[in-house]
């Protein structure tokens, strides 16, 4: 199974300053395990919301809305994608994460949907047209 | 440049850890899908299982500390995401725009730090996760 693994924002982050090379070195050595482990599928980091932009839905409206967001600790700062056998073993391996910012920090832990969690609803041709999808996008890296 | 697309569902927070998504609304996620494939921009994309389900880490006293799920304090859980690679931050919007949300729902749009988005210090670091990404490719 797998989970996404999602790294909150702060003040710091929200503004941002970069991390030190202590904790970048940190960081490369907790991702190194992770890859050698093979349980590592991806992993990004985002940019500021400063620079980032909400559209709101609202039946046929849009509309946009420019950052930064106020609520800072519910904003993202970055992600990995990890392959676990468990959601026990994916905390295992958060807890082994150096603290991903200076200060204080909240990292959250989500299953990913696979097809099987969708059942009957999800038809055969839903299904071929998902593989077909991931098939493409897995061709362009 | 690369930007991630996070979708906000109305009522995801406070949803029982077995829900799943109307079928209805997978149906026209997967005509939206097809379309972000057809134009060649889609780089991944997944959804997330109810937040009732997750686990919350937090390192506030420089020691791991983990909480499960449901969090009563979370008002704007993610549900999901898109990776898409186009020209500009309008481009990456009007994708966003023509995504079938429903009523108060909302995606942000966030740029992907990439390579050269960052200090000259920085960038030796990032040569290292480059080398591990690349690894990671081909583990899959």
């Amino acid at each position: 199974m797998r989970f996404m693994v999602l790294v909150k924002a702060t003040k710091e982050s929200e503004a941002g300053v970069m991390p030190s090379e202590k904790l970048l070195t940190e960081m490369g050595n907790f991702n190194e395990k992770l890859v050698q482990a093979g349980v590592m599928l991806a992993g990004e980091g985002l940019q500021p919301s400063s620079k980032g932009a909400r559209v709101r839905f609202s039946g046929d409206k849009r509309t946009v809305v420019d950052g930064p967001f106020a609520e800072t600790k519910e904003l993202i700062a970055g992600f990995w994608i990890l392959q676990c056998k468990s959601k026990e073993e994916c905390i295992e391996w958060v807890k082994r994460c150096p603290n991903p910012m200076e200060g204080e920090s909240e990292i959250e832990i989500r299953q990913v949907f696979e097809a099987e969690d969708f059942g009957a609803e999800f038809t055969p041709e839903a299904r071929a047209q998902e593989e077909r999808m991931r098939a493409q996008i897995e061709g362009r890296k | 440049m690369r930007f991630m697309m996070l979708v906000y569902p109305k009522g995801y927070e406070g949803n029982a850890p077995e829900t799943v998504p109307d079928p209805q609304h997978v149906i026209e996620m997967g005509k939206y899908n097809q379309e972000l494939t057809d134009a060649g921009v889609l780089r991944a994309m997944d959804g997330l299982d109810s937040p009732g389900k997750g686990a919350r880490v937090t390192f506030d006293t420089g020691k791991a500390v983990v909480r499960d799920g449901p969090f009563a304090e979370a008002k704007e859980v993610l549900g999901g995401f898109w990776v898409i690679e186009v020209d500009s931050r309008e481009e990456a919007i009007g994708w966003a725009k023509r995504a079938p949300m429903n009523a108060d729902e909302f995606i942000e749009v966030r740029k992907v730090h990439d390579y050269a988005d960052w200090p000259d210090e920085v960038k030796k670091e990032i040569e290292n996760f480059q080398g591990l990404r690349e690894k990671a490719e081909a583990k899959r």
